[in-house]
C-alpha cells in the first residue's frame, strides 16, 4: 500500500528539498517542532476517527430484556461488512454514482480544459471577465447552489422551464431519468471554473519559447493547443480528475437538497446519503462499515487512476 | 495558405470562440442573476412572476426581514462563518506551511513515508470522517461548541501538499544556507526568510482553505445543535427545511443566500491575482 | 542518529495513538446485567434549589411565542426553544448519541417506540403531577405516551385526525357531489380529469410515509403487534395492499399527480394555480392553507375523509408528544412546563392559532377557538369535522421500534413505484423486509405475520 502510495504520488509531486549539505541537518527536536503543529491535529482529527470508524465497523448490537430492552455492542467480526456487500441499495448507490462520475467528470473537465486553452490564446477578448464568470460559482456553497438550482428546476417556479415551455418543450428536470443529471449539472456548474483555473495556471507557467518554434513552422493554434500544451499540463489534468473522483464519491449536499423537492432522489441515492440514513436509523456500526468501504473505493480509484495515467504518460 | 484565408479563418474562429465563451458565461452567471432578481422580490411574486424579470423592488425590505428574523440570528451566523473560515484558514495555513516547509527542506528518514500519509489524507473523503469524529467528540464533550467545527477545519492535507511544492519551487536552498551561516535558528530562518518568499503561495493555500471551510456544511450539520453556533450554510439549510410550514421563510432563504455569497465573490475578485500566481508558481508539474 | 530518532519518535507516536484508539473503539459497551437491563427506574422528582433553564426542541410554527408567554410568567423556570423541522429525528438522535439531549423534545407518536428502543426517555412517573395528568388527555394518546401505563415518558400534545379539504368552487363548477367513499372519490377524480386534463383531484407524495401510514391506519392495516416476547410485523397485509392498490389505480390512470412534495413551494404553487381540487389532510393542515394560500380564502371546505365502504373509520396523520428526554435532571420543572404547554387553555389556544395544533388534551375540545367558525373556511366549524374524525380513529394502532428506517424504506419504494418501477404494493413488501431487517440489526426479536 505504502509502495503504491509513494509511487502514485510521484506523478503529481516534485521530490523537493534537494538538500546538499551533509553536516547533519537540524536537530530532531527542531524538525518535530515544525511537524507537530500539523501532525497532532492530523492524527487526532483524521487518523483517530478513521481508526475509530474501523473499530466500530467490527461491532454488532445486542440487546437484553423486555419489549424495548437495553442495547449493547459486542465484537461481530466482518458481520457489518458482509451486510454492506449484500445490501443492494449500497450497490445501486455505487452504480448511480459511477454512472454520474463517468459522464459528469469528463464533461466538466473537457469544458474546463477548452476554457483554459481559449483563455490562453490571443483569440479571445474580455479574458478577465470570462475567467471571473467561470470561477464565481466556486464562491457559492454547495448547499446554496443546490437551493438556487432547485428553483431553476422546479416546474412551478422556474423561468428556465417557462422559457422551454414557450418554445414547445416539456422539460422535467426532476423526473426519474433526469434527476441524476440535474444533480450532475449542479456539480458541473460549481466546479468547472475551479478546475479551469488549475489548468489555466499550469498553462500560464509554460514558457512561451516552447511553442514559438511551432508557431514559426505555421502550426495552427489548435495544433499547438492539443499537441504541445495539453501534454505539458497533463499532471494538472490528472490532479483535477483525482479531485473530481473524490468529490463524486463524497456527493451529499446537492442531492440532499434536491431531495426536498423531488421524490426521485431516494434516501440512499448516493453512498454518503445511505451512510447517513443508516446512521440516523441508529445503526452506527453499519454506517461505519459503509464509510470504510467508501473510503477504500476512493483510495483504489484515485491511486489506480494515478498509476494508470502515470504509466501511459511515461511520467 | 494565403495570408487572406488565414485572416478570414481567424476572424471566423474568433467569433466562434467569443460566442462559445459568452454561452458558457451565461451558464455560469444565470443562476446568480436569478438569485439577485429573486432577492429583490416580495414573497408573493416568487411563484407568480417571471423569474428573470424584476418586479417590485423589495430588496431593502427583504434585507431588513432577513437580519431581524429570530432576533437577528442571521447576523450571528454570518459572524460565525467568518470566525470559522478566517481563523480556521489562518491557523491551517500556518501549520501547513510549517509542515510543508519541513518536508521540503529538512532531510530525515521517514520523510517520504509521512508525505505519503498526508497524501493519503488528501484522498480521504472528509464527509466519511464527520460521523466518527462526532462520536469521538461526544465522548470528550466538545460537540456543540465552536471547537467542534474549528478544530477539524484547521487540518488540510492538501495545504501541506501545496506548501511542500511551493517551498521547493520558491525558496532557494542558498538563501537558507546563508541565513543559517548568519547564525539564525531554523524557526527564525523560516519566519524571517522563507515566509516572505512564500507569501503569494500562502495566500493561495489560505484561500483554498477559506473557501473549503466557508462552504462546509456536513461537518457543522453533524456537530452543532445550537443555532447560535451555526455557520450561514447550515442556518440557511435549516430555514429551507422549515419553508414547508412557514413558507414566508423562502424569501429570507433567497436573500440570505445572496448575502452569503457576495463577500466571497468580492474577496475572489480582489485576490484573484494570488490565485493565479500561487497556483502557477507551484504549478503542479 | 538523530534522523533515526526522529523517525522512530514520530512513527511511534502515530502508531501509539492509532493503536490506543483502535483499542478504545474495539472496546465494546458491556452488556447490562440482570434486572437493571429492564425498564429504567423512574427518576426522582425534586424541585431545583435555584432558577432552572429548560431546553425544548420542536417543529411547531409560532411556538416561540407560546414559550415567550410562559417565560414572562415563570421567571424561575425559563425555557429555551429550538426549531428542528429540518431533520427532526436526525437532530434528536445525534444529540442522544452525544449525551446532549434537551430536557424536552417533540416526538411524533410514530417515533415513540423507536426512540424508546434507543433508551431516549426518562420516566417522569415519580412526579405526582405527571401521573395525575392521565385524566387530562384523550385515552389513546396517553396509552401511547405511557407505553400502556408502564411509566410517563411524554405528554401528548396534538393529534392529526384526518379529513378531506375540498375546493368547493371547483366541485361546483364541474357539477360534482362531494365524495363520501373512496370509490366516489375515484369517480370524481376521473370526472375532473375528463373535464380538464390539467386538473387533478389531489397529489400522491411518495416521500411522505407519515401520510401514507395515516391512510393505512384508516383501513385498520395494523403494522405491528407485540406478543410472546416478539414483535409481529404485518406491514404487508390485505388491508395495506387494498390501500396501495387503490392509489395505484389513480396513479396509473394519471388522475393524481406524483410530482409534488408535501409542503413544498411547488405544491403550494400548484394549488395556487387551481390545478388541484382536494387535499387529504390532517387537522393541523388548516393553518397551512390559511397562511400559504391567502387568496383562496372562502373557496375551501372541510368534510369527513372518504371511507372504505360503510365503515366510518378515519385515520390519524401525525400529531406529536412532548417527551422527557434522557439526562433530564429537572423533571419537576419539566412536568410543570409540559403540563402547562399541553393542557392550559391559553397555551392550547395560541398553539392552535399559530401552529394549527389540534389539542390532545380533552379540555382542548372545549376551547372557544375550536367551537367557532373559521373565517378562511367560510366561517364553517371545521373543528367539528375533526372532532368527529377523532372519534372514528382506531385507538389500538401500534407503531414499530424501528419506524424511522421502515418509513424511509417505504418512501424509497413508493417513489420507485410512482416513477414507474414496480407497484405501490411492492413498497409494502419492501417496507416489511426493511422492518424485519432493521429489527434484526438492532437485535430486537421479530417475526413476520401475526
Amino acid at each position: 500500500m505504502t509502495d503504491i502510495a509513494t509511487r502514485g504520488t510521484r506523478v503529481v509531486a516534485t521530490t523537493g528539498g534537494r538538500s546538499r549539505h551533509n553536516g547533519g541537518g537540524p536537530r530532531a527536536g527542531t524538525i518535530a517542532a515544525f511537524l507537530i503543529p500539523f501532525f497532532l491535529p492530523f492524527v487526532l482529527f483524521y487518523l483517530v476517527p478513521i481508526a475509530y470508524a474501523i473499530g466500530q465497523s467490527f461491532l454488532v448490537v445486542r440487546r437484553t430484556g423486555g419489549q424495548y430492552g437495553t442495547s449493547y455492542t459486542t465484537f461481530g467480526g466482518f458481520d457489518q461488512y458482509v451486510q454492506v456487500f449484500q445490501n443492494t441499495e449500497f450497490w445501486s448507490s455505487i452504480g448511480r454514482i459511477g454512472l454520474f462520475g463517468i459522464v459528469q467528470v469528463p464533461v466538466m473537465l473537457f469544458v474546463a480544459l477548452i476554457m483554459a486553452l481559449l483563455l490562453d490564446t490571443p483569440l479571445l477578448k474580455l479574458k478577465a471577465f470570462f475567467r471571473i464568470a467561470a470561477f464565481m460559482p466556486y464562491a457559492v456553497p454547495g448547499v446554496i447552489a443546490a437551493i438556487m438550482w432547485s428553483f431553476l428546476y422546479s416546474p412551478q417556479l422556474s423561468p428556465v422551464v417557462d422559457l422551454l415551455k414557450a418554445i414547445g418543450l416539456q422539460p422535467d428536470f426532476l423526473g426519474p431519468g433526469a434527476v441524476l443529471w440535474s444533480a450532475a449539472n449542479v456539480s458541473t456548474w460549481l466546479w468547472t471554473g475551479y478546475n479551469m483555473l488549475i489548468m489555466f495556471s499550469a498553462l500560464q507557467a509554460i514558457p512561451q519559447e516552447l511553442y514559438e518554434a511551432a508557431k514559426l513552422d505555421g502550426a495552427s493554434n489548435w495544433a499547438i493547443a492539443w499537441k504541445i500544451k495539453v501534454p505539458i499540463i497533463a499532471p494538472s489534468i490528472i490532479l483535477t480528475t483525482v479531485f473530481s473522483i473524490i468529490g463524486t464519491l463524497q456527493l451529499y449536499a446537492e442531492p440532499a437538497v434536491l431531495r426536498q423537492i423531488s421524490s426521485n432522489i431516494s434516501s440512499t441515492f448516493t453512498p454518503n446519503m445511505l451512510a447517513y440514513a443508516v446512521a440516523s436509523g441508529n445503526n452506527y456500526q453499519q454506517a461505519a462499515a459503509i464509510s470504510v468501504v467508501i473510503a477504500v473505493i476512493t483510495f483504489v480509484l484515485s491511486f489506480g487512476f494515478m498509476r494508470l495515467t502515470s504509466k501511459r504518460a511515461g511520467l | 495558405m494565403s495570408n487572406q484565408t488565414a485572416m478570414r479563418e481567424s476572424r471566423v474562429s474568433r467569433t466562434a470562440v467569443m460566442a462559445l465563451m459568452f454561452l458558457l458565461a451565461i451558464y455560469f452567471l444565470l443562476p446568480i442573476y436569478f438569485l439577485i432578481v429573486a432577492a429583490t422580490k416580495p414573497q408573493g411574486d416568487l411563484a407568480s412572476t417571471f423569474g428573470l424579470a424584476f418586479s417590485h423592488f423589495d430588496l431593502f425590505k427583504n434585507l431588513g426581514t432577513l437580519f431581524s428574523r429570530s432576533d437577528g440570528i442571521f447576523g450571528r451566523w454570518a459572524l460565525n462563518s467568518v470566525i470559522y473560515a478566517v481563523l480556521g484558514a489562518a491557523v491551517g495555513t500556518l501549520i501547513s506551511a510549517l509542515c510543508g516547509y519541513a518536508l521540503a527542506k529538512f532531510k530525515f528518514r521517514g520523510r517520504e513515508f509521512l508525505f505519503s500519509v498526508i497524501l493519503g489524507g488528501v484522498l480521504v473523503p472528509t464527509t466519511a470522517l464527520a460521523l466518527p469524529l462526532f462520536l469521538l467528540f461526544s465522548a470528550t464533550g466538545i460537540v456543540n461548541t465552536y471547537l467542534a467545527v474549528f478544530l477539524p477545519s484547521i487540518v488540510s492535507p492538501f495545504g501541506v501538499y501545496l506548501a511542500r511544492i511551493f517551498t521547493a519551487a520558491a525558496v532557494p536552498e542558498e538563501i537558507l544556507e546563508s541565513a543559517r551561516l548568519d547564525g539564525a535558528g531554523e524557526f527564525r530562518t523560516f519566519f524571517s526568510v522563507a515566509l516572505k518568499l512564500l507569501t503569494p503561495s500562502l495566500v493561495t493555500i489560505f484561500l483554498f482553505q477559506f473557501v473549503g471551510i466557508w462552504n462546509n456544511f456536513f461537518l457543522p450539520m453533524v456537530m452543532l445543535q445550537k443555532e447560535s453556533l451555526f455557520p450561514i450554510t447550515l442556518g440557511l439549510y435549516e430555514w429551507n427545511g422549515q419553508t414547508a410550514r412557514v413558507s414566508l421563510l423562502q424569501e429570507s432563504v433567497i436573500t440570505g443566500a445572496l448575502v452569503s455569497i457576495v463577500p466571497v465573490i468580492i474577496v475572489f475578485i480582489l485576490l484573484q491575482r494570488f490565485w493565479r500566481t500561487g497556483l502557477a508558481s507551484g504549478s503542479i508539474k | 542518529m538523530s534522523n533515526t530518532a526522529t523517525r522512530i519518535r514520530i512513527a511511534g507516536a502515530v502508531v501509539a495513538a492509532a493503536a490506543s484508539i483502535a483499542g478504545l473503539a474495539a472496546c465494546s459497551s458491556p452488556a447490562p446485567s440482570g434486572d437493571a437491563a429492564a425498564a429504567a427506574p423512574a427518576a426522582a422528582c425534586e424541585p431545583a434549589k435555584g432558577n432552572v433553564t429548560l431546553q425544548y426542541w420542536n417543529t411547531v410554527p409560532g411556538m416561540d411565542q407560546v414559550v415567550a408567554l410562559w417565560n414572562k410568567n415563570n421567571p424561575n423556570i425559563q425555557v429555551e426553544m429550538k426549531n428542528i423541522s429540518n431533520d427532526q429525528y436526525g437532530t434528536i438522535g445525534n444529540a442522544l448519541k452525544a449525551g446532549k439531549a434537551p430536557e424536552l423534545a417533540q416526538v411524533g407518536y410514530d417515533e415513540l417506540p423507536d426512540l424508546r428502543t434507543q433508551n431516549a426517555f426518562v420516566d417522569a412517573s415519580a412526579c405526582a403531577d405527571a401521573t395525575a395528568a392521565k385524566s387530562k388527555f384523550v385515552p389513546w394518546t396517553w396509552s401511547q405516551t405511557s407505553f400502556g401505563d408502564t411509566g410517563v415518558f411524554a405528554f401528548p400534545q396534538d393529534t392529526g385526525p384526518m379529513a378531506l379539504y375540498v375546493r368547493s368552487d371547483i366541485f361546483k363548477k364541474h357539477d360534482l357531489e362531494i365524495p363520501k367513499t373512496w370509490d366516489e372519490y375515484a369517480a370524481d377524480a376521473q370526472k375532473l380529469h375528463d373535464a380538464d386534463p390539467n386538473l387533478s383531484i389531489t397529489f400522491f407524495d411518495p416521500n411522505n410515509a407519515e401520510w401514507f401510514n395515516g391512510l393505512l391506519w384508516q383501513n385498520n392495516a395494523e403494522m405491528y403487534g407485540y406478543a410472546g416476547d416478539k414483535w409481529h410485523v404485518t406491514v404487508e397485509s390485505d388491508q395495506s395492499k387494498q390501500v396501495a392498490e387503490y392509489w395505484q389505480k389513480l396513479i396509473d390512470a394519471k388522475l393524481v399527480r406524483t410530482d409534488l412534495a408535501h409542503g413544498s413551494t411547488p405544491m403550494y404553487a400548484a394549488y395556487q394555480k387551481n390545478q388541484i381540487a382536494t387535499y387529504v389532510g390532517a387537522a393541523w393542515g388548516y393553518s397551512m392553507f390559511r397562511d400559504n394560500l391567502p387568496d383562496q380564502s372562502g373557496k375551501w371546505t372541510i368534510v369527513p375523509m372518504p371511507t372504505w365502504g360503510s365503515s366510518a373509520a378515519s385515520g390519524d396523520w401525525g400529531g406529536s408528544t412532548v417527551a422527557f428526554m434522557k439526562g433530564n435532571t429537572h423533571l419537576y420543572e419539566s412536568v410543570k412546563f409540559n403540563s402547562w404547554l399541553n393542557t392550559d387553555p391559553e397555551a392550547l389556544a395560541l398553539e392552535n392559532k399559530l401552529g394549527g395544533l389540534y389539542p390532545a388534551a380533552t379540555a382542548g375540545s372545549a376551547l372557544p377557538a375550536l367551537a367557532e367558525g373559521v373565517p378562511y373556511y367560510n366561517n364553517e366549524k371545521i373543528f367539528d369535522v375533526f372532532a368527529d374524525s377523532s372519534k372514528n380513529i382506531d385507538t389500538s394502532f401500534t407503531w414499530g421500534p424501528t419506524q424511522k428506517t421502515v418509513n424511509l424504506a417505504l418512501q424509497d419504494a413508493l417513489a420507485k413505484a410512482t416513477a414507474g418501477d414496480g407497484k405501490l404494493a411492492d413498497a409494502l413488501t419492501a417496507a416489511q423486509a426493511a422492518a424485519l431487517k432493521s429489527m434484526q440489526d438492532q437485535a430486537i426479536p421479530a417475526v413476520a405475520g401475526n
